[in-house]
């Protein structure tokens, strides 16, 4: 059967479902660091969560997922039945954490294509430590701890079983010469697991432990057996072999075979059936019979093979039925190339559409087009609404990559021993996707900086009299078209002369000027250059110098810009700006000659129309306008790129006063056309790069207008 | 927007390609193209220009959503400007990942030459005529000749600065 499955297909789905069910896991984890334990719903999340990955790694073979996920399972059973109720929560929060990581890590290397070889033992022994640590500190009564030592191996047995089951225990003796006594045991185990609602059996170590051979002769070989069949039925499916010297069956309640492999309690109910017939096995029988089944020391056991997890009635459905999110809203994941296919193809529609409404068989005189006209506004508004859902499918909220720093503040104010607060505001501001991918490096660095450098130690707070604990904000707002996103933090700020004289030192400064002569922003701009960096310590996150350089070529190429404001003793700010979309802007549409042009319109500050008198003409042929007393220098469009038929006269054309980082430059346009959101499109790279174009887009009606990149121009 | 034709070239297994050429018209001249390259063939559309390309570059068309260049055959061979009218017609082709209208005076047919009938161009005689770098073989239709072109060559192939000088010298 396995071989009808497309092994790539279920790949994909592995590390798609399990990649969202980590990031649900880290989001519940964070929501709740700093609380004092996790309430109810969480542990029992962060359970379901661990045994669904545990679940299909397993069916995937990536052992030490496997490994580790089963381990924090068992983590947070304990924690879900038992209720022990001094556990470190913050350590906790980190194993969690820990785990997840190292999760994500195995299945990114799946993802490229290794295997996912990760050492998972160190985590492993964490876990058990932790483990036994809130085990034991639980102190609420022995039985407890002492039950809970043996829970976590057999919880799935799932004693939550309908009225009809009934409960076996069953054990198996093997004749002595028997070779390979394991295999015949799994092959035992395997028909049962036909009927089985649950199956325990021990050893349990059968396939991947020779020696369990030798056990399963000395000691017999044990079942535990939860299933809907009578006595008759279960021994036929043990069949008797001709290497099984004997089988008994005891039927028991679900209380007792909830304790376990004690076989002794049962014991002498029902006779023994000998198939051999040989009275003298008294002897065996006493060696082996009533011992328990050795627990083990710790709950440390390779998961996989030791339980047979059938059908889990009833528990399963427990679970389903666990409070439904009820405010989360549901996705599905899109290929992105889907979505850009949909969208050419609703763009076409839009214009075949008006060449359906702008038909010249319409324009014949004296038809009466009420009817038409009425369906036609109708299409309209659809397609119009069509096009707005398909934009705003590409904008997804910020919320998963804030996520992602109130992660990194945690970690590094934990290694780092401050005490932070993260705070986020504005998490759902939409973004289109791209750019998402484009800031979260970024955003990482400076939110790492804000906590490292900017921060002070608990000591350094007390020592300079600050009171409030050390915080954190990371905002976002829309605001002209922009995105906004801010990281601020309450700490020490940048220190001026630091950063003079580490950029002195580094040869940035020229010398000829006085200190004082650059401004605050000028000063702040060096730690943007790469190599800087004022934290004399280089600690593991930052202090390398590498970082702001990277944060700002990775800010530029999206269109973005840095802002950083001080106070020294009362923390700085980083400001980005960054463009909402790279596909879709708000544009002026605008005509010259006979092409059109689009410009965003968040650089236009204003439209003039200008007189001649107004201008100025140097003799070396630059042109400059006065307006209001500013003098702005000018481009006439249509002569910058030599179109034909575009108007020649200041007079008839209009002016956009343009501005870019706080330069300003007037362009000479024919006539405007109207405002309209733009896809941005790329010009075919067959055609060499083109001073001041940035793009290319489709206009309402099929015609291709230029996208003019304004910084481009002013440049 | 309106197609006169649709091939399914993609479709069909290179084995039936093989050997085959669409010819089309440019000035007085005939060309071939393996038709593997071209992926369809739509009439003549306004063209948006843009500034600062190469002449033979006219401008984007929108061709379906998809924003293609398109390249003016004539003014790449040097065969002097000329009026569009409803011959006109842009023939798309792919040639690795790039995709170009190609503006041809008319379409004329799909032909099958046989590779024993493709002759290599001739090295004398008039090599001021900038077609003929981009044309690798001379194929035998019936009576006519078509001259088979090289896409890669006549999309990328740029001229070298002194040969250009030179060819101004003999123009």
């Amino acid at each position: 059967m396995a071989d009808d499955f497309n092994t790539d297909s279920m790949l994909d789905m592995y590390l798609f479902e399990n990649g969202q069910l980590l990031e649900q896991l880290q989001e519940t984890v964070l929501e709740q660091k700093d609380a004092d334990s996790f309430d109810e719903e969480s542990i029992n999340e962060i359970f379901r969560t661990m045994h669904t990955i545990k679940g299909s790694s397993g069916i995937m073979m990536f052992d030490n997922i496997t490994a580790v996920s089963h381990k924090l399972e068992d983590v947070f059973f304990y924690l879900r039945e038992s209720h022990p109720d001094n556990v470190p929560h913050v350590e906790l929060v980190a194993h969690v954490l820990e785990v997840e990581d190292f999760i994500s890590n195995e299945m990114e290397k799946i993802k490229n294509g290794d295997s996912p070889d990760g050492d998972a033992s160190e985590l492993i022994k964490n876990l058990d430590q932790f483990l036994n640590q809130i085990k034991n500190g639980g102190g609420e009564g022995g039985t407890v701890a002492e039950n809970a030592q043996e829970e976590p191996k057999h919880f799935y047995i799932a004693p939550v079983a309908n009225s009809d089951s009934r409960f076996y225990k069953i054990f198996i003796t093997f004749f002595p010469e028997t070779e390979m006594a394991n295999v015949h045991a799994y092959k035992t185990v395997y028909a049962l697991k036909e009927i089985a609602e649950d199956i325990l059996y021990a050893p349990e170590d059968i396939l991947t432990n020779e020696k369990s051979s030798d056990i399963i002769l000395r000691d017999g070989f044990r079942i535990l057996l939860q299933a809907q069949r009578s006595e008759a039925e279960v021994r036929e499916l043990i069949g008797v072999g001709y290497d099984i010297e004997k089988v008994e069956v005891y039927e028991c309640n679900a209380d007792q075979f909830l304790l376990g492999f004690d076989f002794g309690v049962e014991q002498p109910k029902k006779p023994l059936i000998d198939l051999e017939s040989r009275i003298e096995d008294a002897e065996p029988q006493k060696a082996v019979a009533p011992k328990p089944a050795p627990v083990p020391e710790s709950p440390k056991i390779t998961p996989g093979d030791f339980v047979v997890q059938s059908k889990e009635p009833g528990k399963q459905k427990k679970l389903a039925k666990d409070k439904p999110k009820s405010e989360k809203a549901s996705f599905i994941s899109v290929n992105v190339s889907k979505m850009d296919q949909l969208m050419d193809l609703i763009g076409e529609l839009v214009i075949s559409e008006s060449v359906v409404l702008q038909s010249s068989d319409l324009k014949v005189p004296g038809l009466n087009l009420d009817n038409f006209n009425k369906a036609a506004a109708q299409l309209s508004s659809i397609s119009t609404d069509l096009q707005n859902v398909i934009m705003s499918m590409r904008m997804v909220p910020l919320t998963n990559t804030f996520q992602k720093m109130n992660r990194i503040v945690f970690d590094v104010s934990r290694k780092l021993g401050k005490d932070i607060e993260f705070v986020m505001v504005g998490d759902s501001t939409e973004v289109d996707k791209n750019i998402i991918e484009h800031i979260s490096d970024p955003l990482m660095h400076l939110v790492r900086n804000a906590v490292d450098h900017g921060i002070e130690t608990n000591e350094e707070r007390v020592d300079s009299g600050k009171t409030e604990k050390g915080r954190v904000t990371l905002s976002a707002r829309t605001e002209a078209g922009k995105v906004w996103i801010s990281v601020e933090d309450n700490g020490k700020g940048l220190d001026r002369e630091k950063i003079l004289a580490k950029a002195r030192k580094q040869g940035m400064l020229d010398e000829s000027k006085p200190d004082s002569a650059y401004t605050d922003k000028e000063v702040y701009q060096f730690i943007t250059l790469p190599g800087f960096s004022t934290n004399e310590q280089v600690t593991e996150y930052s202090g390398r110098g590498v970082g702001m350089d990277v944060v700002i070529q990775n800010i530029q190429a999206i269109g973005g810009t840095l802002e950083i404001e001080s106070t020294p003793g009362y923390g700085s700010t980083m400001n980005l700006k960054i463009p909402l979309t790279l596909a879709i802007i708000d544009g002026i549409v605008m005509e010259t000659g006979t092409s059109s042009f689009v410009m965003e319109t968040g650089v236009i500050k204003q439209f003039i129309r200008v007189k001649q008198d107004m201008m100025i003409n140097e003799p070396n042929g630059d042109e400059y306008v006065m307006i209001r007393g500013e003098c702005y220098p000018v481009i006439r469009l249509g002569r910058w790129y030599g179109l034909t038929d575009y108007q020649d006269s200041v007079e008839d054309g209009v002016m956009l006063i343009l501005e870019v980082e706080d330069k300003k430059i007037c362009l000479l346009v024919d006539k405007l056309v109207g405002e309209q959101e733009i896809v941005v499109k790329p010009i075919p790279s067959y055609i060499k790069k083109v001073k001041g174009l940035s793009g290319c887009t489709q206009l309402g009606d099929g015609s291709i207008a230029l996208i003019l990149d304004a910084p481009g121009l002013v440049e | 927007m309106s197609e006169m034709d649709s091939l399914e070239v993609q479709a069909k297994g290179p084995d039936t390609q093989k050997g085959k050429y669409m010819t089309f018209r440019s000035g007085q001249e005939f060309f071939g193209l393996e038709i593997q390259y071209v992926q369809q063939i739509i009439q003549y559309q306004s063209v948006t220009m843009i500034p600062e390309t190469e002449d033979y570059i006219k401008g984007l068309i929108n061709l379906r959503g998809r924003i293609i260049p398109v390249v003016d055959v004539r003014v790449r061979f040097k065969q002097g400007d000329s009026e569009y009218n409803d011959k006109t017609c842009i023939l798309v082709i792919t040639v690795k990942t790039t995709t170009v209208g190609l503006i041809v005076d008319q379409i004329a047919e799909v032909v099958e030459i046989k590779e024993k009938d493709i002759l290599p161009p001739p090295s004398i005689g008039k090599s001021d005529k900038a077609h003929h770098k981009y044309v690798y073989g001379i194929g035998k239709v019936g009576n006519s000749v078509k001259l088979l072109l090289d896409p890669e060559k006549l999309l990328y192939d740029e001229e070298p600065v002194e040969e250009r000088g030179r060819k101004n010298e003999v123009e």
